[in-house]
């Protein structure tokens, strides 16, 4: 026990004064008045109450509206997927290897022969160093075309839909439907050669 | 200031005030362990006995397959099938309360527009179904609508079309098609893997599907807290060494030369040299994994790991390095052989052109493919010797790739060879092998006579992103570097000199080639005649040997001998070393080796 410890045990100059009085025994007169309960406590009390009430209603409303937010996000993250699932699976298909070859090869464009590089240190040609031949080693429309069913669907599907909506001015259009949609004779060049436009 | 008479009552306060914390502590203790420590033992608890909430299982989506550039080969996307109520079509039109946007007259026109028929037709189809049980529910529309078409549909059902149902269902999708078709395989009825990469791969293919546990007010929306989720897991993807554009060109261009050929089928491999992967597996006919039954069956599984034959004259450089690294030849050793000769065995040798007696070299007799003069040099060593290093090559074993249906092609034993066969074994005779043991056994010459296994998986990234690598293939010294050397000389020298030497030409390029003539057999123990399933091996650039190209034709009636492959070969070369960005060659062939003593 620390000093101060045993220094505040000590009895204080007053305590035989108030063992005195201890001592002095007499009959209760009455019995203590009723202390008045205070209000205040009594406040505090119901205020918390109401107060713990209205927190946990706020929680409750708060859970439940965010409950109704989510399922309104969700059925938004639902429909978006959706949608970027039908542009994905217009372009199943598009990007494959078939397609771009027949379209490229519609455009006129070949694959040629062996490629020949250029050594930028020296300038000097590295390869064979002959051009191309404007012939293509392939023919990606002819009767070797890689099977693609999706791109038959495809087709199947825009002629569809060309044929829907092409209906109610058929007859103006007659002409141009007669016509296939595909010619193998490339077209006359009347203004030189065509370019792609480019963004 | 603590007097006797205040200390009794202020005890008590402490004593009471105590036992009501600890009463709250106990309650506090039981309340966090309910609702923290075991809920979810609770939820389910709750859920299990008194049979609330609802469970809907969430399935996962099978993973994808992909090429060594990311180009996606297979893919799981959702189709919807849709069917309607027929019985209530008059409830949702007669619905004062809410009635729907469109009556049936309207609804089925646009209806009958998006799913691709006629309004009356499918008028009549809802009143015949109507007529044979008024109370019908169930009338099957259409299956396999696209996304597109399910949320044109599901707009007119939200406009009051109640009787509309759509379901989703899960299919695969390959956007590539037929492109390297028979190598990523495709599914059977029950969405399992049925062949190729589809089915090898099953295992990190394959999703784990998980579930969701919920409670639901009456509006359906989910009662907060209710919910337990077990996540599904969708399956890896899978890489492949293969690359997706080469490989539709080779489809192509093999396509047509052998249409031009007139064969029955074709095929060209590409195997990356130094590593052993394959680039690119073409053939045709090739099945399209999107519409399994346009193809014959026959060609459902790939003709390169599937179909065997006999090698014919590729297999010559296997003699031909089998002597070398025995140490009991060269490449101008020299032999004489005259274009039919008799052995003292009683065996009977025939050269495919009538010549008179030459005095051949080692590397003249690749370089004319004479069976006669193989056949002597493969008597310089033991059959056994020849039986162990066919086998060393490869002869008789599957790839180690696992493709199911992979045929490991035949070697007898060298005791069971007769007299004959003692000498067609010289020249690939009498043994089988599939086009990718070929281009094994060619990447090995390449690889200074080192194989690397053929590999076609690269990798398998789980959906949390774990990418696990295939098995490193097992490298094996197969024959020394100086053997491999020399017999790369050689098929150098066979490409500049052999007779297909302008038609194989490319370019810019020193390449080394083989070809090979087999007989088929007829399927009665003997063989066809004057048709044949004809080969190329070759490899470039010659002095750093990068790529590997097998072409081979089926029973070609154009062209009969291996000659037909040759423009084939030609462009496949061509475009691999375009592809691949290959350097052209820069050092000159060495000089040219005589092919005469």
């Amino acid at each position: 026990m620390s000093a101060e410890a045993t220094a505040r045990l000590r009895p204080t100059p007053q305590a035989p004064v108030r063992e005195e009085r201890g001592r002095r025994l007499r009959p209760v007169e009455k019995t203590a008045p009723r202390r008045r309960p205070k209000l205040a406590y009594a406040l505090v009390a119901l205020t918390g109450a109401l107060l713990i009430g209205a927190a946990q209603m706020g929680l409750t409303l708060a859970t439940t509206h965010d409950s109704f937010v989510v399922a309104d996000l969700k059925s938004q993250q639902r429909s978006l997927g959706l949608e970027a699932q039908a542009l994905e699976e217009q372009l199943a298909g598009a990007n494959s290897p078939q397609s771009l070859a027949s379209k490229a090869s519609e455009l006129g464009m070949v694959v040629a022969g062996t490629a020949s590089y250029l050594r930028l240190s020296d300038g000097a040609v590295v390869g064979a160093g002959i051009g191309a031949e404007g012939v293509s080693t392939v023919n990606p429309n002819g009767s070797g075309a890689v099977a693609n069913s999706l791109l038959d669907d495809r087709a199947a599907a825009a002629a569809a839909t060309t044929a829907a909506e092409e209906q109610p001015v058929q007859a103006a259009t007659a002409e141009d439907a007669v016509a296939p949609p595909e010619s193998d004779t490339p077209p006359a060049l009347t203004d030189g050669l065509p370019t792609p436009s480019t963004h | 200031m603590t007097t006797r008479a205040t200390r009794g009552p202020r005890r008590r306060t402490v004593v009471a005030l105590a036992v009501v914390f600890a009463v709250l502590a106990a309650f506090v203790v039981r309340l966090v362990d309910i609702q923290v420590v075991s809920a979810d033992d609770h939820v389910s608890d709750s859920l299990e006995v008194g049979n609330l909430g609802t469970t809907t299982a969430i399935a996962g989506n099978r993973g994808s397959i992909v090429d060594a550039d990311g180009t996606v080969l297979a893919a799981s996307t959702l189709v919807y099938d849709v069917q309607l109520s027929p019985s209530l079509i008059a409830v949702v039109d007669e619905n004062e309360k809410s009635p729907p946007s469109y009556l049936w007259t309207e609804a089925s026109d646009k209806i009958a527009a998006v799913i691709g028929t006629t309004g009356e037709q499918l008028r009549a189809d809802v009143a015949a179904n109507l007529e044979e049980n008024p109370e019908s529910q169930y009338l099957f529309l259409k299956s396999g609508l696209n996304t597109e078409q399910y949320l044109q549909l599901k707009e007119l059902k939200d406009e009051g079309l109640a009787y509309l149902a759509m379901k989703s269902r899960s299919v695969r999708v390959y956007p590539n098609g037929a492109v390297a078709g028979t190598m990523v395989g495709f599914l059977n009825g029950a969405g399992e893997g049925q062949y190729g990469v589809e089915r090898m791969m099953g295992e990190c293919l394959a999703p784990t599907d998980g579930s969701q546990t919920y409670r639901t007010g009456k509006d359906g929306v989910v009662i907060p807290g209710s919910e337990t989720t077990t996540d599904a897991v969708d399956g890896g993807t899978v890489q492949l060494t293969l690359n997706s554009d080469l490989n539709w060109y080779l489809q192509q261009m093999v396509a047509e030369e052998a249409q031009r050929q007139g064969a029955a089928s074709a095929t060209v491999t590409v195997v990356e040299v130094k590593t052993g992967k394959i680039r690119a597996a073409a053939e045709w006919p090739s099945v399209d994994p999107n519409n399994v039954d346009g193809t014959p069956s026959g060609y459902w599984t790939s003709q390169i790991f599937s179909k065997t034959f006999e090698p014919g004259s590729t297999f010559k450089a296997v003699t031909a390095a089998t002597i070398i690294d025995q140490g009991v030849a060269d490449w101008s050793t020299g032999v004489t052989a005259e274009s039919r000769e008799f052995f003292p065995n009683g065996a009977e040798i025939n050269d495919p052109f009538s010549h008179p007696q030459y005095s051949y070299t080692l590397a003249g007799a690749l370089i004319d493919s004479s069976n006669v003069a193989l056949s002597k040099y493969g008597e310089m060593v033991a059959p056994e010797v020849r039986h162990d290093y066919l086998a060393k090559f490869g002869v008789g074993q599957k790839t180690p790739i696992g493709l199911y249906g992979e045929e490991p092609g035949t070697l007898h034993p060298a005791s069971e060879w007769d007299n004959q066969s003692l000498y067609t074994t010289t020249f690939g005779q009498h043994f089988t092998i599939t086009a990718a043991q070929l281009a094994s056994a060619y990447q090995t010459f390449a690889n200074d006579g080192e194989r690397i296994d053929l590999s076609l998986i690269e990798s398998c990234t789980q959906a949390d992103g774990t990418v696990v690598e295939a098995d490193a293939p097992e490298h094996e010294q197969v024959v020394s570097e100086s053997t491999a050397a020399q017999v790369q000389r050689m098929l150098e020298n066979v490409a500049v000199q052999g007779g297909l030497s302008e038609r194989i030409e490319v370019p810019g390029y020193r390449i080394a080639t083989k070809t090979g003539t087999a007989q088929t057999p007829d399927g009665h123990g003997g063989y066809k005649s004057g048709i044949f399933d004809v080969s190329i091996v070759g490899y470039a650039p010659a002095e750093d040997p990068e790529y590997v190209v097998v072409v081979t034709m089926d029973e070609p009636t154009k062209l009969r001998t291996s000659a037909a492959t040759a423009t084939a070969f030609q462009k496949a070369m061509t475009q691999v070393l375009k592809t691949y960005r290959v350097k052209p060659s820069t050092e000159p062939m060495d000089e040219l080796l005589p092919k005469f003593k």
